[in-house]
């Protein structure tokens, strides 16, 4: 395996990244992390002509909170930089934890939350946790900056609505009354697996009564997705372990798994009653976001 | 006895360990030389397809290339690791046979110039249709891979032993059960990789190989070239298992490219070229019938197996052998049949894997045998204890079995484990089972006819005595053998351990020996070694008698020490002595040599399976099964083995540890993959999802004493043997939690969760 060529830019600004970027048109590559850009020239599934790296724009690697606007967690934030993020850990222990089940040490070393965002793949792990937090991304470009619910920015397997020339610099997770929150990830060995089912909820209870839920499941249609008809079941009723149940079975007729080499469709659905359920009763319990 | 021992029955830090942790320690893809090329394989794009043409033209035009070679440059003399069916080529000549296959090969200034100049190489191919199942591929009209295999039928074995028509009518419960196996792959950690320099006429070749002499034989068969003339070592090898058997593309490749360019070259294997060119355990379809009386006792076993061997033999004759010819070795019975397809397919060629051929059949059986006792009403581990071979018997087929430690394993892994107490009476979803495996101290015969020796040792003492050298063809792929072999050579002499040094896998300058694989270097390399370092022990006493006025079978010499026996406050040292020899007589040197007895019976293929001794093995596992999804946890291990004398514990439960790992890995997780076209789908280690250290239970690794008459110090085997038991003793640990049968390797989740599923 060998990379094939290719021109090489480190611009020192984002603006100069935005410029390259318009400039060099669709032949050209955003590089963050690389885990999986590098490794996908390597098996020739991608040969851009032009990689712009952005490992010197070092404020897109912050994850701060920024007051009227919510957490912001830059880019080029690492997952171990978002898995051990004190302001994280605070605010949203679900988001450092499922960071951290992600891949493995040296994948979460170097890897970025925005790569894992922008490369689309269905069974990344962190898309749920954060559509579930209702995130939004902070997209720029020569033409300025857009924002949109990271909920709908993915239109398919390795696909989203970035334009060619524009960088996700940033994922906000604005400020909410979720109650508890979780990611439940489910691969087929206990580290460095690929999730065959992912699940995230986030619940905002009042006592036993369920005021707002939000489920997202990955890994079980083309692109991260909620199950609003479960979600609905869960709002404004007591939660029982019926009711739980009932909703893990609504979940798992709303996703549109596939059948592939880590699980079979049937399977899929069945996790994904399972780890809904699981997901629920656990934020339910958790008593932390 | 082994109070005596000051050198061996000790946990001696490994000889290679700072090299190791320090990293220092060179493999072979880490050798530079000046003026060094670099080269790789061009693989088949196609499972099976006729070679049109070959264009080489561009790609050697491309600056920076040096060679490119095709079948048309090389010997189109075949090969392989067993001479029973020679069937590869270096580079095919005729038609590929499947996606990996080897079609040509360049050399280049570096790596990236490479990979251009394969892109470059224009290979004409006429696509056949292909097959990858062994049942359809024996079918009528299936296309046919080699001619000179009509049906697809590489190997046919048929084995008959006593009277099991009758064995059947007299038995209280006869059963039939068919179980699976998948194709797995050893995934050692360190890819293979082989370096290439001519001086005149002579060719050196550093290869990640588990045997120097396989290598020398067969470059020097398939090139013609003399043995004399090719000399074959290793640095550091980072692991085989079996996959390093075989002498590959990239040891010819480079061989040849070396020999064109007038330059050293190297070539390797990314991961996923491990996956193609494979020599990973063979699928085993297999229904097992068993004959019993009513008290378990087992009266005739049928073993009637298919096997899927990809598209080469390799050593896959000798696993199809094996798969049979072991299964009378654990469990004492009079009658036998056993009958073997083995089938080729367009996928990767199969071969020796960690406990070759043996831990699928063992998984069957062991399964096969907890279905009769729960039948029977019978604990399935007192049943297996009715059963156990004693020691000093024959089997059915003709093999010596001497030292035989199973039953008193089991007894001791009934005690370790609380079997008693758990065995049956675990809540729901969690459940433990048992079973029993065993192997080869090293194959009583060599892969190809020879009279050879095995192994042969030569110890040199140094001028001054102050260290000794061990010369040894035996091969250190982590195991250990450098280490044990060191410390037995001290014990034999009389010295001391930490002044061994040695030379080892190097046909030039060590000794010859068959290398790493059937688990045979603590006993046969051993032997070797231990008849060295008598033979310096003899001459140091000699000596030392001469010196101190007294008769040599008045003086000892332990630990670097010579000493009076009546008198020990009475010394010399050794080095003292060994320099006083020298300047006498000459260089200090012992020599020793080893080929085992004639063994086995008389009937087909009655060599394999033949051993100067047999280990014994058994596992306990626990699992807990989440019976909504059906993942499995393995919780706990206990395993017993009959290894015979250890000569160092710490290697040997570092090999239990592993080689548990390594059966839990083929039981659980690992299966190798591929598309209805033969795509290889999971080349990697992402997707070929060998356990990770998470997954890794505690073991429990204990010993029953047995010690082998036939085998110095009466060592036995370990390394494979701690392999076949795991996957039949996860196997019945599964059916204990959940109260139904997996019957196909490996057990993954969504097969667990199915079949709870089907059973409610």
């Amino acid at each position: 395996m060998n990379l094939p060529d290719f021109d090489y830019y480190i611009p020192a600004s984002l603006q100069d990244a935005c410029a390259l970027l318009a400039e060099k048109g669709p032949g050209a590559k955003v590089l963050a992390g690389g885990t999986d850009l590098l490794n996908k020239m390597k098996h020739e599934l991608m040969a851009p002509e032009v990689l712009i790296s952005l490992k010197k724009l070092d404020q897109l690697t912050s994850i701060d909170y920024v007051s009227g606007k919510g957490v912001v967690i830059g880019s080029m934030a690492t997952h171990n930089a978002i898995s051990n993020s004190s302001l994280l850990q605070e605010k949203y222990l679900s988001v450092c934890e499922a960071a951290q089940h992600m891949a493995n040490n040296q994948v979460r070393n170097v890897g970025t939350i925005g790569g894992n965002i922008v490369n689309a793949v269905p069974s990344a792990d962190l898309p749920p946790i954060f559509i579930a937090l209702g995130a939004l991304l902070t997209l720029v470009s020569t033409n300025g900056e857009r924002v949109m619910p990271l909920e709908e920015f993915f239109t398919g397997p390795g696909k989203t609505h970035l334009a060619p020339d524009e960088l996700l610099t940033g994922i906000v997770i604005p400020d909410n009354s979720f109650t508890g929150s979780t990611y439940i990830k489910f691969g087929l060995r206990r580290s460095g697996a690929l999730a065959v089912v992912g699940v995230a909820v986030a619940v905002e209870m009042d006592r036993n009564i369920c005021k707002d839920a939000r489920i997202a499941l990955g890994a079980v249609a083309p692109v991260p997705m909620r199950a609003k008809k479960a979600e609905a079941m869960m709002i404004g009723n007591a939660i029982t372990d019926e009711l739980l149940e009932q909703v893990g079975v609504c979940a798992s007729t709303e996703c549109n798994p596939i059948s592939d080499i880590r699980g079979s469709e049937e399977y899929r659905r069945d996790m994904v009653r399972v780890f809904t359920k699981r997901a629920l009763r656990k934020a339910i319990n958790n008593g932390h976001v | 006895m082994s109070d005596n021992y000051t050198q061996i029955g000790k946990s001696v830090p490994r000889i290679d360990a700072f090299e190791k942790v320090t990293g220092q320690a060179k493999y072979t893809a880490d050798i530079k030389f000046s003026n060094m090329l670099v080269g790789k394989l061009l693989l088949s794009p196609h499972a099976h397809a006729r070679i049109i043409s070959i264009d080489t033209s561009e790609a050697e035009k491309l600056p920076g290339v040096k060679a490119v070679i095709t079948h048309k440059d090389v010997p189109s003399k075949r090969y392989g690791l067993s001479p029973a069916r020679w069937d590869e080529n270096i580079f095919c000549i005729d038609k590929v046979r499947y996606i990996g296959d080897k079609v040509a090969a360049v050399a280049a200034i570096d790596e990236e110039t490479v990979y251009k100049a394969l892109k470059l190489i224009k290979v004409d191919y006429e696509v056949l249709p292909a097959v990858f199942d062994a049942f359809e591929a024996m079918k009528e009209g299936a296309p046919q891979i080699f001619e000179e295999y009509p049906g697809n039928i590489n190997t046919e074995i048929h084995q008959n032993f006593g009277d099991l028509d009758q064995a059947f009518k007299d038995a209280y419960y006869v059963r039939t059960d068919r179980y699976d196996g998948q194709r797995t792959y050893q995934c050692p950690l360190e890819p293979h990789a082989t370096i290439a320099y001519w001086e005149g006429s002579k060719v050196t070749v550093y290869s990640s190989i588990q045997s120097v002499h396989y290598l020398q034989y067969y470059l020097s068969q398939v090139l013609d070239l003399k043995m004399g003339d090719v000399r074959v070592l290793k640095t550091y090898i980072g692991g085989g298992f079996g996959g390093k058997m075989d002498p590959s593309g990239l040891d010819f490749g480079a061989v040849i490219l070396a020999k064109k360019t007038g330059r050293p070259v190297k070539m390797w294997f990314d991961r996923e070229d491990m996956f193609f060119n494979n020599r990973g355990r063979h699928p085993q379809f297999m229904n097992i019938t068993t004959g019993v009386t009513k008290e378990g006792k087992i009266l005739g076993v049928h073993a009637d197996f298919v096997m899927d061997g990809g598209a080469y033999t390799g050593l896959g004759i000798a696993s199809a052998y094996y798969a049979g010819a072991l299964l009378t070795i654990l469990y004492d019975f009079e009658n036998y049949k056993f009958d073997m397809l083995r089938v080729v397919t367009n996928l990767p060629g199969c071969g020796a894997q960690r406990g070759h051929g043996q831990p699928q059949p063992r998984y069957a059986f062991e399964s096969h045998l907890d279905n009769i006792a729960e039948h029977l009403g019978i604990d399935p581990l007192e049943m297996r204890i009715i059963n156990a071979r004693k020691p000093g018997t024959l089997t059915v087929q003709g093999f010596r079995v001497d030292s035989y430690g199973l039953k008193e394993a089991m007894e001791k892994a009934r005690e370790i484990s609380g079997w008693r107490d758990k065995k049956g009476k675990l809540p729901q979803g969690r459940g433990i089972g048992m079973g029993n495996g065993g192997f080869v101290s090293g194959a009583g015969y060599a892969i190809y006819r020879t009279d050879l020796p095995h192994s042969v040792a030569t110890i040199k003492v140094t001028d001054d005595g102050t260290s000794a050298i061990l010369y040894t063809g035996a091969v250190e792929i982590g195991q250990g053998s450098d280490t044990v072999l060191c410390q037995m050579a001290a014990e034999a002499m009389g010295y001391r351990y930490e002044d061994m040094k040695i030379v080892a896998a190097d046909t030039d300058l060590a000794a010859h020996d068959l290398g790493a694989y059937a688990s045979r270097q603590t006993l046969m390399s051993g032997a070797a070694v231990k008849q060295a370092g008598e033979d310096v022990n003899k001459k140091i006493l000699d000596t030392a008698a001469e010196i101190m006025g007294v008769s040599n079978e008045e003086l000892d010499c332990r630990d670097g020490i010579v000493f009076v026996k009546s008198n020990p406050e009475i010394t010399k040292t050794f080095a003292e002595v060994a320099r006083t020899y020298f300047v006498k007589n000459g260089q200090l040197i012992g020599r020793g040599s080893y080929k085992p007895p004639k063994l086995g019976g008389v009937h087909k293929g009655s060599a394999v399976g033949t051993s100067p001794a047999y280990s014994a093995a058994t596992q306990v596992a626990e699992v807990v099964i989440d019976e909504e999804t059906g993942e499995i946890e393995v919780i706990e291990a206990w395993d017993v083995h009959d290894c015979g004398y250890v000569i160092n514990p710490a290697l040997l439960h570092g090999q239990v540890h592993g080689a548990f790992y390594m059966g839990m890995g083929e039981a659980i997780w690992e299966e190798v993959l591929f598309d209805k076209n033969g795509k290889l789908m999971n080349g990697n280690l992402a997707e070929y999802r060998l356990p990770t250290a998470l997954d890794m239970p505690p073991v429990a690794s204990e010993l029953v004493d047995t010690v082998d008459p036939n085998a110095p110090w009466g060592v036995k085997e370990v390394g494979e043997g701690a392999t076949t038991p795991t996957m039949g003793c996860i196997s019945n640990a599964v059916y204990d939690a959940i109260g139904v049968r997996v019957k196909s390797l490996p057990f993954t989740y969504e097969k667990i969760w199915r079949a709870i599923k089907e059973k409610k």
